[in-house]
Order: C-alpha cells, then structure tokens, then sequence
C-alpha cells in the first residue's frame, strides 16, 4: 500500500531560446505512492504541464532540454534511460492525458484504430481481442453505443467524449501511473463532475496513481492526497491536500485560496491576485513571488528562499518559515 | 459514412470539369480568331510555297471550316468537331492530327510517368528525412539542394547533361529510336538523361512541399500522444505524421503535374529530341501547322482538367474531416 | 525637409496627377517637336518611379519602425542578402553594362568560337601554307573577357544585353500579371456572390491551360515580339496571384478588426484601401518576388525554342545557338543559362527570405 513507484529527484527542464534561456521547470522533487493522486497545483505557465511532460522525456528537444534531475521509475531512470526501455515504460506503465483532447487525437484515423493501436503495440493482443478490449474500456469510461463509435473519427465527437476516448486509450494497458493534464480544463461543468467520477472510481477500484496537473483548486480538494504548488517552474508549497487547504503557509497558497469563490458568503468583488507571472527569462534573483506578494519583506528580493518544513509532510519555501 | 455523398460529389464534380473543358475550347477559339491571321492563311502560304494549286485547296479549306458561315456558327461546328474527335488536318505531316496524337503520346506519357515516380519517391523520401532531421546538416544540405533544382532552367540543364555526359564523356550517346518497343533497353538510356532533367525540378519541389508538409504536423499535439502512447518513432512518423502530411503532399504533385510539369516535359523533349506531344507541337510550330499546335494545346489542358478531378475527388476521399454525414 | 515630404504624403494623389500629367506633356513635345529623345519605354518607367515613390516608398519612409523590424527579419537570412546582392548587381549590369560592353550584334568571323579567358580549345582551322587543316590551340582574349559564339559575337556584351532584357520582362510582365491578379482578386473577393462566382470560373478554366503550352499557343499565333511577349506572359500568369489574393482578402474581410472597423461606420473604399490593401500588400510583395524568375524563365525558354524576339539577343537565344556548337564552343551554352540559373535562385532566396521575414509563425 505504502510503494514509492515515482520518485522524482531536482527536475530542471530549460528551454534554450533566441531571445535567452527559459527555466521552464527549475528543481522540482517529489515521491509517488501506489493509490495516491499528488496534484500539481499552479497559475497557466507555472511549469507543471512542463514537469508532468519531462516524466515522460516527451519534452520538444530543439529548443526544450532536460538539464538536471533524476525519475526514477522501478529500476530506471527515465532521464537517462535508452529510448527502448522509455519506449516500454510509456503507455504501459505510466500513462498521459492531454489537456486539448481535440488536438490530441489524430484526425485521420478512427478513433478505434488509436485505441487498438496501443492495445496491440504493448499486449500484443490479435486484432479481434484487441477491438473487443477496446469497445469494454470506452463503455467503461462512459462512451455511449461504443461499438458503433469505434468507428468514428475524432472530429465527429464532443469535447467530453473525445475526453473520454483519451482516458480509455491510456488505460487500455493497465498503467501503474495515470498523468493527466488539466483534463477538466476544456469541458463544461456537468462533463467536469462525470469525468471526475471516472477518475475516482479509476483511483478507488484500480488502485492507479495519478499525478493531476489542474489550476483549479476544488479539483484538488476533491481527488487529490498530496499537492506541490507551483510557481514559475519553482515548487514553493508541498504537503497533504488537507494540510494545504486548511492550513495553508506560503503567501501564493493562501492567496490562490482566497480566489475562490464562496457561495455562503455575498460579495461584491472576488479577490484575485494582483500582477502577473514574471517572464521566464531573465529572471531576477530572490523569491520569485516577491512582486506580488502581500506579505514581502526586504530579503525576499535577494536571497532565495530555502526549504523548510512547517509540519509532518508539509514544506514551503518562503523567508516568512 | 454516406457513400451516396461521395457519389453525388463525383458527379457535382463531372459536370463541373464539363462545364471547364468547354470554357477551354471556347478560350482557344477566341484566341485563334482573334489572332492576326486565319487559319487558312499560315496554311495557304506553306501551299502556295511548295507550288501546289491554291485555289482548289482554299476552296476545300473554307468549307471545311466554314469560313465563311457566321461567327457563332463557326463556334458550334469547332467545339462539336472538337468533341466528336475530329482535329483536323495536319498539312506538314499529311495525316489526321488525331492519328499524329495518339501514335505520339505514349512517348510523352513515358517520360513524364518515369520523371513522376523519379522524382515522387526520392522528394518524399528525403523530404522526411529532412524534416525528421531538422537543422541537421542535412537538412541544410538537402534544403539548398532543393533551392537549386528549383531555380535551374530544366532546358539548361538538360543541354548541361547533354554536354557532359553526351559530348565529354561520351556516354548516353543514344537517341530515342521509336522503331523499339517501349520499354527497350536502348529506349530506357536514351531516357536516363531526359527522366533527369525534367525529373531534378520536380524532385527540389517534392522535398520542400515533404519537408513542409511534415514539419507542419510535426508540431501538432497528436505527434505526442502518440509518442506518449510508447509507439516507436518510426511509426510515429511513418504512420502517423505521414498519414496526414499525405494528403496536401498529394495535392501538391499533381497540381504540379498541371501547372509546370507540362511545360517542363515540352522542352525536355525538344532538348532531346524525344517524339511525343512537346516534339510535334515544336515542329508544327515552325512549319506553321496550325491544327497541330491547337490540338497539342487542348488536348494538354484537358489533360490537366482530368487530372485536377481525380486530385479532387481522390483527395476528399481519403479527408475524413470532409466528409458530411 | 521634412515638412515638404510630409506635406506630399497627404496629397499623394494629387502630387501623382500633376507628375504624371507634367510626364505625359514631356512626352508629347518629344513626339511632336524635338527628335525621339527617350524611348517610350523610359516614360513607362518613370511613372512606375514616381508610383512607386509615392505609394510604396513614402508609407515605408512613414512607418519606419514596421519597415526597419521587416528589413531586420529579412536580413537574418544569409541567402536572401547575397539574392538581392545578386539582383542589384544585375540591375547596375543591365542600365550601365551596354556603355562599356561591345556591339552584341557585331558579327566578326575571325574571332569566332573564341573561348573565355583563362580557357583554350582546339581548333581545326585551315593552313593556306600547309595546304590542309591542322589543329591550332587556340586561347581566350581579354578583349572577349567571356569568349565569342559562332559568329564573333562577344559573350560578354550579349550577356549583358540579355540581362536587360530578362529583367524588363521580368518587371514589366509580373507588373501586369499582379495587377490583374490583384484587381480580380480583391474585386472577387470584396464583391462576393455571383460576380466572385463568373471570376473564379473563368480563374479556373485559365488555370487549367499549362503556362507553357498557352504561351507557346498564343505567341505562336501572334507573333513572337518582344511587347507581344512581356504582354501574353502578363495576361496569362496572373491566375495564382489571384487566388492568393482572393483567399487572403476574403480572410481579412471577416477578420476582427475589419468587423470592428466596420462596426465603427467605415465605408467600403476606406475599408479597401486602408485595411485590405495594406494587409495584401506583403503576400503581393512576396508574390513578385517569386514570380518574376518564373516570368523571366518563360521569356528564355521562348526564346530557347525559337519564338523569342528575333532582334534581341535575350540569353535564351543565345543559349539556343550555344546548343548546336557544344563540342566546338561550350561555353556558348553554359554562360547564358548560368546567368538564368543565378538569377532565378537570387530571386528565389530572396523571395523566400521575405516570405518568412513577414510570416510571423517563422520562428524567426
């Protein structure tokens, strides 16, 4: 119950541009349990869609480079594995779900075709038991009339559906890890609650991990055990999703809180955060967040802050601890 | 997935090609009437030349061509003799421009299918591999290599080849021999260096449309869920960039095909002096054979029109995203 | 200074009626009462200048900051900046080279098939005193820098000759093929329904005709004349320039800012010529650009197969000689068709460099 199956040890993935470098990603660690679903927490451009991709070394190699840092899955090291054993490890053990689902599936090939397809490359199933797994896994997620629909392509289908076929096809192999990637970012909100159902019952009766990568923090209250907050490819605020939520530390938590809405309460103004994230290149030495932050002292704009640990489990990063 | 649509498409298509083939025929007439001359007029001079009796002659022409109905009238008799296949006559060759077409074309079809699949093959080839291998060396090379069969004139190439290969070194001295089959051996050399010539423009813009192409949905997010989905890098590319970079690819040859290839196949048959369409029309031309070069102009262009139909018909065939259902 | 040029920006139209009015009387005394000073052509390109001036350079000259990001994007590409190099060094051959060049046209038999400089070659020429032919080693001239064809003609000076005839139909028939391409285009375009229906009809069935073989067609039939040419290769390759320009106009028509523009009470000719035209005016700069090799390749291979311009020595003619003497004088070939080659691969990159200098996806 208590397996580490992902340990991830000073993520750095930088972007080497014209205009200069982009540090993309800049230290991020954490550790994966089996059953657990650790979200990345964060504003768009944070760096967690970029740390979830570099798991997977799926990061673009001209202008995009894994520089430092370790995964280790089993026994490799995804970063510094060969493309054959990396080749056996994605789709089979741990798996992705993009954010844009329309642009995620191939247009000219049915929707069946994608699915068999990594059916039969990592099971080696005949075509026959292949499109019979297939038409299982889309009822499972939801699909209505699967068999019909396998012959469908992917532009004939709706934003949840097509959502839908993404999560049938990662989990077509049975994968220990589930990454997915903002996965309820694009549909509205009845879609939202029944895709959230699926990742539920995915976590409850398959035992999966998931690493969810979301900005959306009732998200994190409703499926997640641990979440790392992100800013600007920093990690500043780790813990259990309880801990964070009720007892949060670091000054962008607290203020990411305080964004949402609360239906109990009238107000006339919804706070938000004032500012901008800062422009990844160039960036200024000290705490990244010192702009905006309501709670900066004079140290803040010069020295980085270090890691401390606040309670069990629980670490941030700010000069205030 | 109606098949009924495609069908109703095909035929929406037809009448459509119709409709072009008879704005064609009528352009050429319109241009050939209003030219300075008649075309009784070049024909008569090239009679009056060899000294036979005119008279008679330009009484047959007149009739033929009724010269001397109305204009609209003129019109109607020249689009249906068009269509019935009658051509006309060929003075400098004494037969039915009809009978010259079709014992010539093959030779002109031969050329240009073996420059198609020359230059087909080896383009998309390297064009992946250039666009796989993006800002490698070899991509720069193959990239600039691809601006210079652009850029050379395919008539100065093929008088190059011919001085090297020909003149210096003495190889592929061989002239094409219509007393062999087709497909000779000696036929074969002889077209080595014509399939070259007119093959290397081709093949530049082969590479740079592939290269593009690919290029272009390299970038796309499905490359990556494939990826992600632990397919090897050959069938990402191979399958499934390939897949969808096909169909423009496609589009793209055989919009060439009507557009330049024609034109690049005329002067490589004079260069080198290979009998098809190109040859004839060039000879037509300075024995002021009129007949002869309004045919060779039609029947290319009609060419082209059935070629853009099945690039049409064939290319919404296999988009699923234009099917309506 | 400044004043004054500002001062003949905002009457652009204006400024143009009186200078082309102030041209058109120039010319009528040179018919009518001095000798023919300039030839008609000059008067053409003239106007062209001051159109030019007052519509392409002045909004350039007035947007510095636009104009300067644009030249910086383009200059980024190696290969674009020796393309145009090439081309200025064409056009300074072309308007000056003729002062300093030879006679193209002067036939000399004694100094036929003379190699260029640097090369020799072996002839066999007649020995009065040996009473038979003997070959001779014969060696290029400084006189003939470039060699002499069959007739004694200097290579140099027919170069030269053909660089000015390439680039004036290669400016003369691309104006004429843009200006139709971009007046159906735009018209089709803005006016929609059944009028861009008949022209697109009629853009079809022309597109259907290879270039090459309409071309052969239609100056087979009137004429091969150097006027006659530049004029079919304008009437007849304006097809993909109008297409371009449909598709781009058509997209900037429902494009937000049109619609805001429009929303704001703009009328039709404002909406023309202050939005679309400026917005087509990149694609119709890197359309000229990419057509005119193709332009001037048209014109040579006409040449090449013999329906060029007899009186004017263009390099497809001379090429054309070149191919019946390439054991004795190759060279009579390859110059000519180098020269096509250079040019149309200068225009190609440079072309292409603009193409991607004002694509803002290029990653440049």
């Amino acid at each position: 119950m208590d397996i580490t199956l992902l340990k991830v040890t000073n993520l750095r993935t930088y972007f080497f541009t014209r205009r200069g470098v982009v540090k993309a990603v800049d230290g991020v660690s954490f550790e994966l349990k089996r059953g657990e679903c650790l979200c990345l927490v964060g504003e768009s451009g944070c760096g967690k869609t970029v740390t979830a991709l570099s798991l997977l070394r799926l990061i673009d190699s001209p202008p995009g480079r894994i520089v430092a840092g370790e995964v280790r899955y089993d026994r490799l090291d995804l970063i510094t594995c060969t493309q054959e054993e990396l080749r056996r490890v994605r789709g089979k053990e741990i798996a992705m779900i993009f954010q844009d689902s329309q642009s995620a599936l191939n247009p000219v090939f049915t929707i069946g075709d994608q699915v068999i397809e990594q059916i039969k490359l990592h099971l080696g199933s005949e075509e026959r038991e292949a499109r019979r797994q297939a038409i299982s896994l889309m009822t499972e997620v939801g699909m209505p009339d699967a068999e019909r629909a396998m012959d469908y392509y992917p532009h004939h289908l709706s934003g949840g559906m097509k959502q839908r076929v993404m999560i049938a096809m990662s989990l077509s192999c049975d994968p220990k890890v589930l990454i997915a990637d903002e996965p309820t970012t694009a549909v509205d909100v009845t879609i939202k609650a029944q895709i959230m159902d699926i990742f539920r019952i995915l976590k409850e009766k398959r035992q999966m991990s998931l690493i969810f990568i979301t900005h959306d923090l009732s998200v994190v209250a409703e499926i997640g055990d641990r979440a790392i907050v992100m800013y600007a490819g920093k990690p500043c605020e780790t813990g259990t999703v309880t801990e964070i939520l009720k007892h949060p530390r670091h000054p962008y938590t607290i203020g990411l809180i305080n964004c949402l809405p609360d239906a109990s309460v009238t107000t006339t103004r919804l706070t938000s955060i004032p500012g901008t994230p800062p422009d990844l290149i160039g960036l200024p030495p000290g705490c990244l967040f010192q702009p905006r932050c309501p709670q900066a002292m004079p140290i803040c704009a010069g020295k980085e802050p270090q890691e401390s640990v606040v309670s069990e489990g629980h670490t941030v990063r700010c000069h205030l601890y | 997935m109606g098949k009924t649509w495609l069908r109703n498409y095909i035929i929406k298509r037809l009448i459509y090609a119709v409709i072009i083939a008879l704005g064609i025929m009528t352009v050429t007439f319109i241009l050939i009437r209003v030219g300075p001359s008649s075309p009784a007029d070049k024909y008569l001079s090239n009679l009056a030349a060899t000294g036979q009796d005119v008279s008679q002659v330009v009484a047959a022409i007149e009739a033929r061509y009724g010269l001397d109905k109305p204009i609209y009238q003129q019109y109607f008799d020249y689009i249906i003799n068009l269509i019935q296949g009658d051509w006309g006559w060929s003075f400098s060759t004494s037969m039915p421009v009809m009978e010259l077409i079709k014992t010539h074309w093959i030779y002109s079809f031969q050329l240009i299918f073996l420059s198609t699949i020359f230059a087909a093959v080896l383009g998309i080839l390297i064009g992946i591999y250039s666009a796989v291998k993006q800002y490698t060396k070899t991509d720069y090379i193959a990239t600039f290599f691809s601006f210079i069969g652009i850029s050379i004139p395919n008539f100065w190439l093929g008088v190059m080849l011919i001085l090297v290969f020909s003149v210096k070194l003495g190889l592929f001295k061989t002239y094409y021999d219509t007393t062999l089959p087709l497909l000779s051996l000696a036929n074969l050399k002889a077209l080595v260096l014509p399939v070259i010539t007119l093959g290397t423009g081709m093949l530049a813009g082969y590479t740079r449309y592939t290269r593009s192409a690919v290029l272009d949905n390299l970038r796309k997010e499905f490359v990556r869920t494939a990826r992600a989905k632990g397919l090897p890098e050959r069938t990402v590319i191979g399958k499934h960039v390939f897949r969808n970079a096909l169909l423009p690819i496609i589009t793209i040859i055989m919009f060439d095909l009507g557009s330049i290839v024609f034109g690049g196949a005329y002067l490589t048959e004079i260069v080198f002096g290979i009998p098809g369409l190109g040859q004839i029309s060039f000879n037509a031309i300075f024995a002021n054979d009129y007949p002869v070069v309004v045919a060779v102009t039609i029947i290319g262009t009609l060419i082209v029109l059935m070629i853009n139909l099945v690039t049409d018909i064939t290319y919404t065939y296999l988009d699923p995203r234009i099917r309506y259902d | 200074m400044d004043r004054l040029v500002s001062k003949v920006g905002k009457n652009r139209n204006l400024v143009l009626v009186l200078a082309i009015s102030l041209l058109g009387f120039v010319g009528l005394l040179d018919i009518f009462v001095v000798d023919k000073v300039f030839a008609p052509i000059v008067y053409f390109y003239i106007a062209f200048g001051i159109v030019l001036l007052l519509y392409g350079v002045y909004p350039l000259y007035n947007n510095r900051r636009l104009t300067r990001y644009y030249l910086d994007r383009t200059k980024r590409n190696r290969l674009a900046i020796f393309g145009l190099a090439f081309i200025l060094f064409l056009i300074l051959l072309a308007v000056i080279g003729p002062f300093f060049t030879l006679d193209p046209t002067a036939v000399s038999f004694e100094e036929k098939n003379l190699p260029p400089l640097g090369f020799t070659i072996e002839q066999s020429v007649y020995d009065a005193e040996a009473g038979k032919l003997v070959t001779v080693s014969v060696p290029g001239t400084i006189r003939h820098l470039l060699g002499t064809d069959n007739k004694g003609r200097d290579m140099l000076a027919m170069l030269v000759s053909g660089a000015r005839v390439s680039l004036q139909v290669g400016l003369l028939a691309t104006l004429i093929a843009l200006i139709l391409g971009t007046i159906i285009g735009v018209i089709s375009a803005y006016l929609g329904g059944w009028a861009d229906n008949i022209l697109m009809r009629f853009t079809d069935i022309m597109m259907t005709f290879p270039f090459f073989l309409l071309l052969v067609f239609i100056i087979f039939i009137f004429g091969p004349n150097l006027a006659i040419i530049v004029l079919v290769i304008g009437l007849t390759g304006w097809t993909g320039a109008a297409r371009l320009i449909r598709s781009e106009a058509l997209s900037l028509r429902s494009r937000e800012f049109v619609l805001a523009s429009k929303g704001l009470g703009a009328s039709g000719s404002r909406l023309i010529f202050a939005h679309l035209i400026p917005n087509v005016i990149s694609l119709v700069i890197v359309i000229a650009t990419l057509s005119i090799p193709g332009v001037i390749l048209a014109e040579a291979a006409l040449s090449f197969i013999g329906l060029g311009d007899p009186t004017v020595p263009s390099w497809g003619t001379v090429l054309k000689a070149g191919q019946q003497t390439l054991d004795t004088a190759w060279w009579v070939a390859v110059e000519p068709g180098l020269m096509l080659f250079l040019t149309v691969l200068a225009f190609n990159f440079l072309g292409d460099g603009l193409r991607d200098a004002f694509d803002p996806k290029s990653g440049l």
